[in-house]
């Protein structure tokens, strides 16, 4: 008899205590921000790799936060299909990519990998075309190009630079008879993909006629440049590669395609594209933001792609202050725990992530990029809400002083972006300021020109009317500000249930219930079996005679029959929920 | 040991075996050696397994047209090693061409001319060359040669332009706003940088073998009356051949593997390209560095497999200069 009851009780007990924990675990788990299931504990290193085109920033961001937190993170900047390729086999925490998996009218399978993924922007920029021409012993720093002459020199069409072509968009300049020498990337790129996917886009003619020269196959968007045999392409590793090439003094006639800030840091001009309302313009912070606004954004939160652009429209945007290559930039973060990603080093990943989707974004214009519109922003600071071990706090979007910010909403870089100079119109006489990071007029003397690109990124950071020097007088009186369509998005917030908290609670109500029912469905069937009993007096004596007999062990399988399902899912259920436990 | 030999009769006179019972100390001497004998062996067995495991899937798609395509474009199907092989020779035959004058002169400088006080310090010297990073070599010939290099390349251009290998597509000597940028990122600027790379292993075997030529000999051959150059001629040149071939083998071997200063100086070609003054070089372990971060599952298997064929080649060079080593009379007696 005390036997029995004590082992009972101990039992019941165990499974009770068992049940309210999974039961706190479970809702607990559910209604604290979902997916910090555990914030880390600390900021462990974390390790990134890809695109070149957004290293410059990226790395800026790094040193900020290690000078002034001491995260550690490091990032290898070997292009942005090392990236991807870095983040699917597991061997990166990161990744940043300017193009995504399974890319539309690309030339190659790239299958997602098996990993948790999200895109997440982190920049916006422009891919400028950086260029060393020299004539008469001083450097052009004013050199302009319609999209279908640079189509032209990097499809090997166009190949001296003294080409009609190239003089019809440069009235002003004495082009040279000397050979133009493209620059390209023989490593896997994401600026590679930008610029082929534009000429893809608006030149498909020449395109084609260029794949069908260096024998591709399949004409889709690249991110391995052609070899183009026996012309005089160069390729070169990485963004610093062909930068650094096409800055050398010696290499007079090179041009190549490069994002903006590789241009401000090397000191050298990149040529004026032609926009769709015929005016040339630079990748300046507030020309891409205008672009970008054309940008359609993938805004369905269920989307493996969500968050990834089309720029079309940003191609054909009519705004005379749109520089056509504008493009956004992704880093590629971890949803799950796996493999060597731990809460910890989300903790990290987050908190860094939230760094410069806010504050870090200021230093963009500097850095020759542009920042995040709102929109862009506020989806990325809720991505971050994705990495397992992030802090859930997240940060308060209006206090990031992001440039692109407006109480209204819209985008303020954009709607104060300086209009063009009527000298940068097609066919007028073109302006003679120096772009990029040669700020130096053409005809400026060649000293002047020098200490005018040392100073070239002092300059650009100086202020936002620095970077286009001219732009109060030349903005067109009549021009109204633009309505900008960068409203903010809602997204949904990202607070699901998860997995392991709805088993744990399914577990607990199912322990709870064993730990209820039996006694009470005992106690009936007592009550019945006394019921119809009730005139049998000789049952009365025959039970306490059987009752002792009953050893402990008979009782404890008795009681285990009883509860077996659930305890043995339970064992199950405590090895898989471990790893989420704080 | 002590005890006394039996005495034997006429019909048992056998030789004695001579069993000797080694030491616990040259027992564990020996094993240890064997041990690491074997484990070299094994170690070599083993990569050359590993890659030929990885790379038999694309071994096998491509079959014999691995060795004779010129393209690399895995992810199509198409690719194979013959302009990456061709690449890589011509890189090392230039830093070899370029390495042998450059080391034997140094070796036989340090060995024979230089006066005994400042000898060991240029031995250290030497030896601190082959220490630096390859990495800062191809940096420094990407930024500081390679531009101040460009008008050598164009002087030998325009001068021994009529030798096929040394002659520049496109390249016209009377025009004066020829672009320099057709002699950058060359199999020549390459060779120079893996020739400087290369040059202290070489010179640091020659200058052994060259200390090794017996003094016996040189003291007779000056006796004679021979100068020092004719002593060295007739005395240390015979001598050391073995060695000097052996070295030149030994700096080829590495020459071939050079990676990260040829991949950062070239411009990655896909074609059999033997102009070597000429943009456009590539060689097998660069082709691996520049792709293997971002090669697809199959990728990895074709570099896999290019690299089976760089293991191979470097096998049999390295083979090479050892037998030519142990054969030659200086070598003989060093076990090359």
């Amino acid at each position: 008899m005390t036997h029995r009851t004590k082992l009972r009780r101990g039992i019941r007990s165990l499974v009770g205590v068992a049940a309210a924990a999974l039961l706190v675990f479970g809702t607990l788990n559910t209604g604290a921000a979902a997916p910090a299931a555990a914030i880390g504990a600390t900021h462990q290193p974390i390790s990134g790799i890809g695109s070149s085109w957004s290293a410059n920033a990226l790395q800026q961001w790094i040193r900020n936060v290690g000078n002034n937190y001491g995260w550690t993170i490091t990032y290898d900047d070997r292009g942005s299909t090392a990236g991807r390729q870095g983040f699917a086999d597991g061997s990166y925490d990161f990744a940043v990519s300017e193009i995504p998996w399974e890319l539309k009218d690309s030339d190659i399978v790239d299958p997602r990998p098996a990993r948790g993924f999200a895109y997440m922007p982190i920049v916006a920029g422009g891919t400028a075309i950086m260029y060393n021409l020299v004539v008469g012993g001083s450097r052009v720093t004013n050199l302009r190009l319609s999209g279908e002459t640079l189509t032209k020199i990097f499809t090997g069409v166009v190949t001296t630079w003294n080409d009609p072509a190239i003089a019809a968009d440069n009235p002003s300049i004495a082009l040279p008879a000397i050979p133009i020498i493209p620059v390209v990337r023989s490593d896997g790129s994401g600026t590679t993909a930008q610029f082929t996917s534009w000429m893809r886009k608006q030149y498909p003619a020449l395109y084609t006629e260029f794949c069908a020269r260096v024998g591709k196959a399949n004409c889709g968007i690249t991110s391995n440049f052609p070899f183009v045999q026996g012309s005089a392409f160069i390729a070169q590793n990485g963004s610093n590669g062909v930068a650094g090439y096409v800055a050398q003094e010696q290499y007079v006639g090179a041009i190549t395609y490069v994002e903006y800030s590789y241009a401000l840091n090397s000191g050298m001009p990149v040529a004026k594209l032609l926009n769709a309302a015929d005016y040339y313009t630079e990748p300046t912070a507030q020309n891409v933001a205008v672009s970008l606004l054309g940008a359609q954004i993938n805004q369905d939160a269920a989307s493996p792609d969500y968050l990834t652009q089309d720029l079309t429209n940003v191609y054909n945007n009519a705004d005379p202050r749109t520089y056509p290559m504008s493009s956004y930039s992704y880093m590629i973060i971890p949803t799950r725990v796996e493999g060597r990603f731990t809460e910890d080093k989300g903790l990290t990943l987050g908190d860094f992530s939230q760094y410069f989707l806010c504050e870090g974004q200021q230093q963009a214009e500097v850095l020759g990029y542009s920042p995040l519109p709102i929109n862009l922003a506020a989806a990325g600071l809720d991505q971050v809400q994705r990495i397992p071990g992030a802090d859930p706090t997240g940060k308060d979007i209006t206090a990031c002083n992001n440039p692109t910010f407006s109480p209204d909403g819209t985008n303020r870089l954009a709607n104060e972006a300086p209009f063009p100079s009527e000298c940068d119109k097609r066919g007028a006489t073109q302006c003679a300021d120096g772009t990029g990071g040669a700020k130096g007029s053409t005809n400026a003397s060649t000293a002047g020109d020098a200490t005018a690109a040392a100073a070239g990124q002092a300059d650009a950071a100086a202020s936002p009317s620095a970077a286009a020097p001219g732009a109060e007088t030349a903005l067109d009186p009549n021009a109204k500000p633009i309505v900008v369509n960068a409203v903010p998005t809602a997204i949904d917030p990202i607070r699901r249930l998860t997995a392991p908290s709805v088993v744990a609670t399914v577990l607990a109500l199912l322990l709870l219930a064993g730990l209820v029912v039996p006694p009470w469905w005992a106690k009936r069937r007592r009550a019945q079996a006394a019921g119809a009993d009730a005139g049998a007096a000789t049952g009365a004596a025959a039970e306490p005679v059987e009752r002792p007999s009953r050893t402990p062990a008979e009782a404890l399988r008795n009681v285990t029959a009883r509860v077996r399902s659930p305890f043995t899912r339970r064992e199950s259920k405590s090895d898989a929920s471990g790893d989420h436990t704080p | 040991m002590t005890a006394l030999p039996e005495v034997r009769t006429a019909d048992q006179d056998a030789p004695r075996s001579l069993a000797a019972r080694p030491a616990g100390a040259d027992r564990t001497f020996r094993g240890i050696a064997r041990g690491g004998g074997t484990g070299v062996l094994l170690i070599m067995t083993l990569v050359g397994g590993f890659l030929l495991y990885q790379g038999y899937r694309a071994l096998e798609t491509r079959g014999f047209e691995f060795v004779t395509t010129e393209a690399w474009d895995p992810n199509s199907g198409e690719f194979g090693i013959a302009a990456v092989m061709a690449g890589t020779f011509f890189i090392a035959l230039t830093a070899i061409t370029i390495a042998i004058p450059l080391s034997i002169g140094t070796a036989l400088y340090i060995s024979e001319y230089a006066p005994p006080g400042i000898q060991r310090s240029l031995i250290a010297l030497v030896d601190l060359m082959a220490a630096i990073p390859s990495v800062v070599y191809g940096l420094w010939g990407l930024f500081l040669l390679q531009p101040v290099i460009l008008p050598l390349s164009q002087w030998i251009a325009t001068y021994f332009g009529w030798i096929p290998i040394l002659s520049v597509s496109d390249f016209d000597p009377q025009d004066p706003l020829a672009s320099p940028t057709v002699f950058t990122s060359s199999t020549f600027i390459a060779g120079i940088v893996v020739a400087l790379m290369i040059s202290p292993i070489a010179s640091s075997i020659m200058r052994e073998v060259f200390s090794q030529a017996p003094l016996g000999e040189r003291e007779g051959a000056l006796a004679l009356g021979s100068t020092r150059w004719g002593m060295i001629r007739a005395v240390v040149f015979p001598f050391g051949m073995g060695g000097m071939i052996g070295g030149m083998m030994l700096g080829l071997g590495r020459a071939l593997g050079e990676t990260i200063a040829v991949y950062l100086i070239i411009s990655p070609v896909f074609v059999i390209q033997p102009r070597v003054l000429e943009k456009g070089a590539n060689s097998i372990s660069a082709l691996i560095a520049l792709r293997y971060s971002e090669a697809s599952a199959f990728e990895m298997s074709a570099l896999m497999a290019a690299g089976l064929a760089l293991f191979l080649v470097t096998l049999v060079v390295n083979f090479g200069a050892s037998m030519v080593i142990a054969r030659s009379r200086s070598g003989a007696g060093a076990e090359g």
